[in-house]
Parts: C-alpha cells; structure tokens; sequence
C-alpha cells in the first residue's frame, strides 16, 4: 500500500540484508529446511558514539505485569518483545521467521523432534543464556497455564523437553505441528537461576517477575511502575550486536485516553504511538509537521467473538441474523472513512488460506429478520462487552446494538478494559454474548485465524467462541501435521468458508497498520507481528 | 480537659465507626456473585487448581468467616491480595498515597491561600463590585462537574495553547525520594528542571480541584466575617475604642479561621471525592487511579482496601480539625 | 405572604426557579423540542462529528447523533435520577433524625453511629463501589446516591429536632400532654422544614453533580442512553477537533446545578434570614 512512508530503513526488508558498516542479516526461510538459515553478526561491535537517545512510546494498555508468561496479546506485547529473546523472532513485512537465540535446528523426519543449537548469549546479569533457561521457560509456561499456553500444549508435555548440553535442547512433541516453528517466538526464554532464586510457595517466581525482569533482550529493565510504564536501558552486550545507530533508553507509558495520547505526539512528547489509534485521529495528524504516518496493509482482521455455547446463540440462525444486522459499510466507510477493507472471512484475504471469491454477509434487515424467525429458543436481551480504550470496539457495539434493535433485538453494552475481558474469555460461564475486537497475527500462519481460534480443542483457551465444528475440527487438525503450504491451502480455505457459513463469528474488515511516529524517527521495520514496537532496529535522527 | 474528654471519647468510637465500614463495604462487595478465584488462575486452570485456589484464599468459607478473617488481617495492616495484579493491596496503596496527598495538599494550600484572603476581602467590601463578581465565580465554581472542569483546562491549556502537559505526574519517571512528594524530592536533589517539570504537571490539576474547594472557603469565610462583623463583641471593642484595624485583624480573622477549620473536613471530603475523577483525567497515578481501575476488573480486594484506606484518613483528618477547633476557641460555639 | 411570593420577590432564588423549571419543561416535551428526537438509538454514521450548524444546533456525535436532541432527553435522566434519588434520602433519613432526635439516648445515639459509618468516606467513593458492583444501570446509580445521601439528612434532621426541643413553645406542647408523634410533626417539623427544604435543592444540585461523575466513570446507563456525564466522557476521544461535543453536556450540568444552587441561596434569605448571618451548624452539609 502506497502512502507516505517517510522513513529511511537501516536496510531493505526485502532481501534480508541490512546495509550497515559491518555484519549480514540473513533472514530464514519459513519452511522447515531451516537448518541452513543463520543469523550471525561479526563478532562484538563497539559502537562509535551511536546512541540516538531516548525513544518514548504512548500505548493504549498499561503494562500491570511484566511477566512474559502469563500475558499473550499485542496490547502489552513491548515489554516481551524489548527485555526477552526467544530461540526465534519474526521481522519485517511480508513476516520473515529469523534464527535468534538459536543458531541453527535439526528436526527428525517425523517432524516429532527438534533440536536447537544456542548461541553464545547473555543475560542481562552476565550469565550465559544454556539449555535449562530454554527447558525452564517451557516448563513454566506449561505450569503455568496462561498467556500462550494454548500455542504448546496440545504437543509439548511437560518434562519432555531436555538439555542435551549447555548449548543444545531438544523438544519432543506428541504430534507433527506445523506452526511449531512460527509459534516459537512467544516461548521468552528467562534466566532460570534468578527466576528460581524468587520462587515463593510454588509460585514459579511469578509474583516477583511481574514487576522485574529476568531476560537476555536488546534492553535492560530500569524503572517500572505499573500505574505509568517501563523505561528500559540498551544492553550493549546483547548477542545480535548493534547497527551504527540505535536508541539509549526506550519508555512505553500506559495512556488510556486516546487524545492525551495523539496531543502528546503532536507536541513533541511521545515519539510513537501503538497500532490501534483511531483512524480520525490518524488523518488529522497527516498534515502535523513534526509527525509522520506509516501506512502499511496488516493481518488484523475486527471481528464479534460471538458464544456459540450460550442460547440462542447455540442456533445458527440466530447468529446468521446477527450477522445481517451490522452496518458494514457505515462502520467501514463512514465511521473508518475507508481506511479498512472488508473482510468477509476471519483469514486477512493478503494471507494464503483465506478463500478468494468468499461471500460474506451484507446490512440486509430483511435477511436478518428472516434468519431470526428461524430460531427455535426464545430470545432474550444481549450482552455486548466492548473494549474500553479502544474507541472502534464501542462503536462496532453501538452499531450492532441499532441493528439488532431494528431486528426486534435488544443489547446492552458492557464496556470494559481490556485486561479484564482477557481475563474471562476462556471462561464459559463469565464471557460475553458477543465481544468486538481483533484477531492479530502472533505468528504469520492461517492457523492463526482458524484453528488456533476455533478448534473445539482449544475450548477454554484460544477458543474463545466455544465453537464446535466436527468438519472444521477435522480440517484444522490435518492442516497442521501437513508440511507443505500447498496441501494446507485448500484445507483452510474449506475451513474459512465453514466459519462464515455457520456464523461462527461477525467477521468485519481487515485493518491497516496506521503507525505514528514523530518525524525524527528512522529504521522502523515494521512487522505485523509486534507492531512495530520492537525496538532494537529504530533510532532517531 | 475538654480536650482530653473529646480524643477519650473519639478513641471509643473511630475504631467501631471503621470496623462498621469494614463490615459495609464487605457487604456491598458481596452482594453480586462472582467468583474471584477464576479471575486469580486464568482461564486455563483445571478444576483442581481452581479449588486448591479457592481453599487458599479462603473463597470456599462462608461469608461471616471471610469477613472476620479479612477484619483481623486488616487490623495487622494487611488488606489482602489484589485479585489483579497479585500484589498486595496495601503495597499498591501505600506505593499510591503519595501522588494523591500530593495533589490533596497543594490543591488545599492553594484554597486556602486565595480563598481565606478572598473571603475577607469580600467581607470587608460588602456589596462592591468586588464582592459580587466573587459571588458569581464560587457560585460557578460549586455548580461546576469536576470532571468536566478538568477536560475544559486540559482542552485550553495542553491542547489549544500547549503551555501544560496533558497528562501524568512528571515526564519520566519520578525521583527517588524520601517523601514521595515529587515537588520535595526533586527540590532536595537539587534537580531544578525536574522540579519545574513537575510543578507544571501539577498546575491544571491543582487548579481544577482547587477552584470547588476555593469556592467554598470564600464563601464560609465571607459569612464568618460578616457574623463576627455584626456581633456585639465587635461592637463592644468598637465602642472601647479599639481601632477597626486591630479589631479586624485580631478577633474577626481568628473566628473567620475558626470557621473555615470547621470546613476543612468537608473540603477534604470533597478534594478526595474530586481526586477519583481528575486522576482519571490527567492520567495521575494516584490513589483515584486505583479506585477506578479496581472497579472496573472487580477487583473487590482493592475496593476493599482503597475504601478503608480514605475513612481511616478521613476520620484522621476530622480527628484534627476537632482537636484544632477546642485549640483555637476553648469558649466553644 | 405566600411562598411563591416570597420567592418571586428575590430576583436570586426566582432565576434559578426560572431555569429549572425551564429545564424540567424542556425535558418533558423532549420528544416534541428535539430535532432529531430517534437519535436517541438510531445511528447515522454519514454526519458524525459535525460541527454545530443550523441544523445541528450542538452539532453531532461520532455515531452521527444530534447533540442537542440527545441532550433534552439526557435531561430526563438527570432530573429523575437526581428527583428520585434526593427524595429517597429525605423519606428514610428525615424521619430517622426525627425519631432519634426526639427520644435522644442509645436509639438515637445508635442511629447517629450507623450514619456516621456511612458518613466515614466521602459520598462518591461509596456511591462507586455500590454502583460498580451492582453494575451500569440507573436504577443502580439511584440505589447507591440514595444509600450515601440519607445519613446527611439523619445527621441534619437529628440536630435540628435536638435544637427544636428545647424551644420553650415544645417543652410547653408536651407538657400539656401532647403525643410525641403530635409533637414531632405538629410541631418540630414544621419548624425545621426550611432548613430541609433548602438543602434539597442545594442537594439536588450536589446529587446531578455525583451522578454525572457516575455516569462519566462509566457506571451509569450504559449506551446508547444520552447520559450527560457519559457524553462527555465519550466526547474525550475526539477532543481537541469536536470540542463541541465536550462542552455541551457540560454547560448543561452547570445551568442547572447553578440554578438549583441559587434557588437554595434564594430560598435561604426568603425562608429563614436568620441562617444568612451565622452559616450552618457543624457536621451538616453546606452544600
């Protein structure tokens, strides 16, 4: 997509290479032939004077915990992404899976078995990174059941994973997983040593690092207060070294009020903003003179998780009716002036899997009103809960509420932040009847959209819609042992259009990146998958 | 002696008017059936470990043994878990306090600075143009939403003419300091642009609480003046030939003080109740931060602990101003 | 002279009079003095954020809504809301304060504790935590004003009647025999209704004021209800380019929290002259 994209990358994201004084960027492929991709750099760099300073962001979620292993969204995603490494890190735009703390992988031609090799890494208390951190990690992502669990647990069983040695680990899954390899990225690997050296009560140190930090990342924890945010150091020793230029110290503050947000940028105090800012906003900023937009296509698509468990809801009608009762294009066109594109299906249609030619609902009252006098159970009043902060999530709610009440529906709307709703959407009992809001992309694969978020297996965690499709389930699951993209295709496209015929959500548009940044900014290597708000690449000029 | 009869009879009933509040606010956090456990272990916890979790904190008594546990904890100073963030409520209290006693102290110092001096002169200016363009501003100033006020300066002075910022306590992150009072603690490390940086945070939101409290000062002691004004007392000095001067100053200014003691409390009350939505304004990481984000993720440990925490300083602060009034009028009302 | 004479001759008391009345005028005939009386629930996302025009008055809102219809009809929840909610308080905490007044001792002391524990943290911090755990409705919103503001008028009510008891004309009353009831609302009521009837207004005021913060934290009627207090926190997010639609809602609650305030102050010259010299008891609310 065209716009003004006014800043100056360190290198091209196109061939992998990085233009710099020393030291190549070879970027990995994404099939599994992984093992020739390195990501190596000529030894320690003393930079000669490059620190640019510090680099503020203004986010629209507070950071109440900085523990990299009980949260799993983008709202709070800078503070994993800046103090933690992972054996692998996606960069760029279209995604690119790059070898990190990991040098290289062996996987066994059953695809069960994968073995990685460190590199030689530090944390940020000067110990080696070994493959106990690695083993530890998992482990205790896998005790504790939260943030992205639900990415390892149907093949990763506890107390399967081994350090071979210092610097090689082996994970043994139950399975063939395709996306194993994709969903890595969100397994942060802590400093075991520390972490255990807090553990109180069983707790797997938890309550000491949600406000510290035990990581190996580009930058270094140095003040936290969950109230305003966290400032962090660059850690000069860190493995993948440093360009000719890069940022001091970053800051990401917590702001929920999206106007305190954009003024602060336009004076100068802020240098970014996170990637949800109002599209109104966006355009009001184009012609500030000390700001610059990046527009970029992104793999976010809006959607209403709707409870497929709860009556009537369990009736498909019901939820067909729903679907014909948003204004589409009055959201995207009026409200969004047309900076969204529709999207009938939950795949971003730039993704491979999402079907091409895909029918989706339309504003059509009188398909709805036909859809809702097929509905066996009786109706009752709807609970919305829509994201607070987030001001397109009230409005989608406000939207589908005057549609629903057209139909003869009535909804109330239950706003709230967004911690909270995370906190009860695994949970049957407590989630709501329909949540507007956004599936991004954690890791470039249409599984992502698809089974990750509907399989019935993942009832409890993805699974947030509790939809349960024996079809769907079928395909989903076959979709992920198969290795080449081509045989996976046309399972998932089969499975998007199962989604959009059973209504099992109210699939929206797929949104643009629309990043803000102040004009002194350079080097954003902007990826889908961490909104640009990873910040080794950036520095300011 | 009346002082000591009024602090006997205090100590009596503070701790049962707290306890009553306990008991309350208990109550009412009670009264819509949740279950905080689930919020605690996540949405991926198994049955076992939700009960396990349930048995630890003491979800799976009934109700009258929660609140006789949590009376006794609270007693030891220890107001629970927050059920959000997993910290200890009272840490996350008392890490607060001090940006909201901040804001409290210099909105009153800046109400009672202008306002006593305001409401004097209005007295001793009856009717002039003076006094009723003062009329008209604290009659404005009490009818004004908080809140709203708050937006208005944030909208003319950060947005429009961009001589304040728009949000927060300070631009980074705070001075490491002994009192917590970041116009103190920079002061003594001597870091002037910080302290210049943290006076201008403090300006709009000083002054949106300020202006209600003002309003109200000047008005209790443009009454008090005028009282003592008219009262014998006065007439008799004047008639012993004192002159105005002295008469104003010594007598008719003490009961005006005297007066506005009596408010003091009730200004408290309200800059406390103001704090909850100028904090939510201006982004204050303070205690009315806290209370608004408590409730909206159920937090009913924090609501808990944060309500306790104002009526204990409340009725301390009340506590005070009873004790200053016996001090600076022994002859009573 | 009557009542409403009286007021009418203080130019003070009979503006505010003036305005409410208009007010209450302009919220009743909502549906016929509004423009765009369906914006109350319906969208029309073409024409969001537009400035005030001649025909939108007060411009619109980011679904498209006009500002002004929607206000005349948030008018109707404010005044309900604060009518309701002041007089739900009066009808428990008068007749309290009457009682314990009146037979002074441990009832009376009891009853005095009890509003003092709800007295302990100013009214909103209650009325919050109330109106957060029961959730976003308005009956929940009259619920908590109501269950924080009856202890004002206890505590009022009770120090009044102990003043009133000592006034030679009720010592006299119930020496010739008369009934304590005879006495409380024969006698002692009447005497301290001005100092009620003034603080009701100047309570109703206070009370629109707390239940526009309620709203603008988010706990009052959810949307789309034209709710003063939430307009203005919705209009947050498009501030500074549609400061309109901030400062509408707002210059509403302060015409009529203004206008009740004055009618009060009117209300306090015209009813009892005697107030305007000494200012109020302590522990009463002054406003």
């Amino acid at each position: 997509m065209g716009g003004r994209i006014a800043t100056s990358c360190v290198g091209a994201a196109g061939d992998g290479m990085i233009g710099g004084s020393d030291g190549r960027f070879v970027l990995g492929r994404r099939e599994l032939a992984l093992g020739a991709a390195t990501l190596s750099l000529a030894g320690a760099r003393t930079a000669l004077a490059g620190g640019t300073g510090k680099f503020v962001t203004a986010n629209n979620n507070s950071y109440d915990t900085l523990d990299p292993h009980v949260v799993f969204d983008i709202g709070r995603i800078a503070s994993r992404l800046n103090l933690y490494d992972a054996l692998v890190r996606w960069t760029d735009d279209p995604p690119k899976l790059n070898m990190w703390l990991a040098e290289k992988v062996d996987i066994s031609p059953d695809a069960l078995s994968y073995t990685f090799t460190l590199k030689d890494a530090k944390f940020h208390d000067g110990s080696p990174v070994t493959a106990d951190d690695v083993v530890y990690s998992i482990e205790r992502i896998l005790a504790l059941k939260k943030g992205a669990y639900g990415l390892f647990s149907s093949v990763v069983n506890p107390g399967t994973t081994k350090a071979i040695d210092a610097k090689t680990v082996r994970f043994t899954l139950t399975k063939p997983y395709a996306v194993f390899m994709a969903v890595l990225p969100e397994m942060w690997v802590v400093n075991s040593k520390m972490v255990r050296a807090h553990e109180k009560g069983g707790d797997w140190g938890g309550g000491w690092l949600a406000s510290h930090e035990a990581g190996s990342g580009s930058f270094r924890l140095a003040h936290y207060d969950p109230a305003v945010g966290f400032s962090a150091n660059r850690f000069a020793d860190h493995f993948a070294g440093w360009g000719p230029k890069y940022l001091d110290q970053v800051e990401f503050l917590g702001i929920l009020e999206v106007a305190s947000r954009v003024l602060g940028l336009e004076k100068g105090e802020f240098d970014a903003l996170d990637g949800y800012t109002p599209y109104d906003q966006i355009r009001r900023m184009r012609g500030k003179p000390n700001v610059q937009i990046l527009a970029k296509p992104s793999l976010r698509t809006m959607y209403f998780i709707i409870h497929n468990r709860r009556p009537p809801l369990d009736d498909v009608n019901m939820r067909r009716a729903l679907c014909y009762a948003f204004d589409y294009d009055g959201f995207i066109n009026n409200l969004l002036d047309g900076s969204v594109a529709r999207n009938a299906g939950i795949i971003p249609d730039p993704m491979w899997g999402a079907p091409k030619d895909l029918q989706g609902y339309t504003y059509d009252l009188d398909k709805a009103k036909a859809a809702l006098a097929k509905v066996k159970g009786s109706l009752r009043t709807l609970t919305i809960n829509a994201l607070g902060g987030y001001p397109q999530s009230g409005q989608a709610a406000e939207l589908l509420q005057s549609g629903l009440a057209k139909i003869g529906v009535t909804a109330t709307i239950l706003s709230q932040p967004w911690p909270v709703v995370d906190a009860k959407l695994g949970n049957e009992k407590l989630s709501a009847d329909l949540i507007p809001l956004w599936r991004s992309a954690y890791f470039a694969d249409p599984d992502n959209w698809t089974g990750y978020i509907y399989n019935s297996k993942q009832i409890g965690r993805g699974n947030s819609s509790f939809f349960s499709n024996a079809r769907f389930d079928e395909l989903t699951d076959k979709a992920l042992v198969l290795v080449k993209q081509e045989d996976r295709q046309p399972l998932y496209e089969e499975a998007s259009r199962i989604l959009v015929d059973q209504a099992a959500g109210l699939f929206i548009y797929n949104t643009n990146y629309y990043g803000a940044f102040d004009k002194r900014v350079r080097g954003v290597r902007y990826c889908p998958i961490g909104d640009a708000q990873d910040m080794r690449w950036q520095w300011l000029a | 002696m009346r002082l000591l009869g009024l602090i006997a009879r205090r100590l009596i009933w503070v701790p049962l008017t707290l306890l009553g509040l306990v008991v309350l606010v208990f109550m009412v956090s009670h009264v819509v059936p949740s279950d905080p456990a689930r919020i605690l272990a996540g949405e991926n916890a198994t049955t076992a470990q939700l009960v396990a979790l349930r048995h630890e904190y003491g979800f799976d008594r009934p109700l009258p043994v929660q609140l006789l546990r949590y009376i006794v904890a609270v007693i030891h100073g220890n107001m629970g878990i927050s059920l959000y963030t997993e910290t200890p409520v009272a840490g996350e209290i008392w890490r607060r306090l001090p940006a909201t006693m901040e804001l409290a102290f210099y909105s009153m110092l800046v109400a009672v600075g202008l306002g006593v001096p305001l409401g004097v002169a209005a007295a001793l200016n009856r009717n002039s143009w003076f006094d009723h363009v003062l009329r008209v501003v604290t009659v404005s100033g009490l009818a004004i939403a908080a809140f709203w006020l708050a937006i208005l300066l944030q909208l003319l002075f950060s947005m429009w003419l961009g001589v304040t910022p728009v949000q927060g306590r300070i631009s980074d992150f705070g001075p490491s300091g002994v009192t917590g009072f970041y116009t103190i603690d920079a002061a003594l490390s001597g870091d002037w642009s910080m302290e210049i940086d943290v006076l201008r945070h403090l300006a709009l939101p000083v002054a949106t609480l300020s202006f209600p409290a003002m309003a109200t000062i000047v008005r209790f002691t443009r009454a008090g003046v005028i009282g003592t004004l008219g009262s014998f007392f006065v007439d008799y000095q004047r008639a012993m030939g004192i002159p105005r001067r002295v008469t104003v100053w010594r007598y008719v200014l003490r009961s005006a003080l005297t007066g506005t003691l009596t408010q003091i409390g009730l200004v408290f009350g309200n800059l406390l109740a103001g704090a909850v939505v100028v904090e939510a304004v201006f982004d204050w990481p303070g205690l009315g931060q806290f209370a608004v984000n408590s409730i909206l993720q159920s937090d009913y440990n924090a609501i808990l602990g944060f309500t306790i925490y104002v009526g204990v300083m409340f009725v301390a602060v009340n506590l005070l101003i009873d004790i200053g009034q016996v001090v600076l009028d022994p002859r009573g009302r | 002279m009557s009542l409403l004479g009286r007021i009418a001759r203080d130019r003070v008391a009979l503006a505010g009079l003036i305005v409410i009345a208009a007010i209450a005028l302009a919220a009743i005939f909502a549906g016929q003095l509004a423009t765009f009386p369906q914006d109350v629930d319906t969208y029309h996302t073409a024409q969001r954020l537009l400035p005030p025009s001649a025909v939108h008055w007060f411009g619109t809102n980011q679904m498209g809504g006009d500002i002004y219809s929607r206000l005349l009809f948030g008018a109707r929840i404010t005044l309900v809301t604060a009518v309701i909610a002041v007089a739900v308080s009066v009808l428990i905490g008068v007749p309290m304060g009457l009682v314990a007044g009146y037979w002074s001792g441990f009832l009376g002391d009891l009853l005095m504790r009890i509003s003092d524990i709800f007295l302990a943290v100013p009214q909103i911090v209650l009325a919050i935590a109330i109106a957060a755990t029961l959730g976003p409705q308005i009956q929940n919103v009259i619920l908590a004003l109501s269950l924080t503001y009856w202890p004002f008028w206890a505590r009022l009510v009770y120090a009044e009647t102990r003043n009133a008891k000592s006034e030679i004309y009720i010592e006299a009353a119930i020496a010739l025999g008369a009934s304590p009831w005879r006495v409380m609302v024969l006698h002692i009521l009447p005497a301290i209704a001005p100092s009620i009837i003034i603080r009701t207004s100047i309570g109703l005021g206070g009370t629109i004021l707390t239940a526009s913060a309620l709203g603008f934290l988010g706990l009052g009627p959810p949307p789309p209800s034209p709710e003063w207090g939430r307009m203005i926190a919705d209009a947050r997010a498009f501030l500074p380019g549609a400061w309109w639609y901030a400062a509408a809602p707002g210059i509403a609650i302060l015409i009529l929290v203004m206008a009740f305030n004055l009618l009060g102050d009117g209300l306090r010259d015209v009813l009892d002259p005697r107030l305007r010299r000494h200012g109020s008891p302590k522990g009463a609310s002054f406003d």
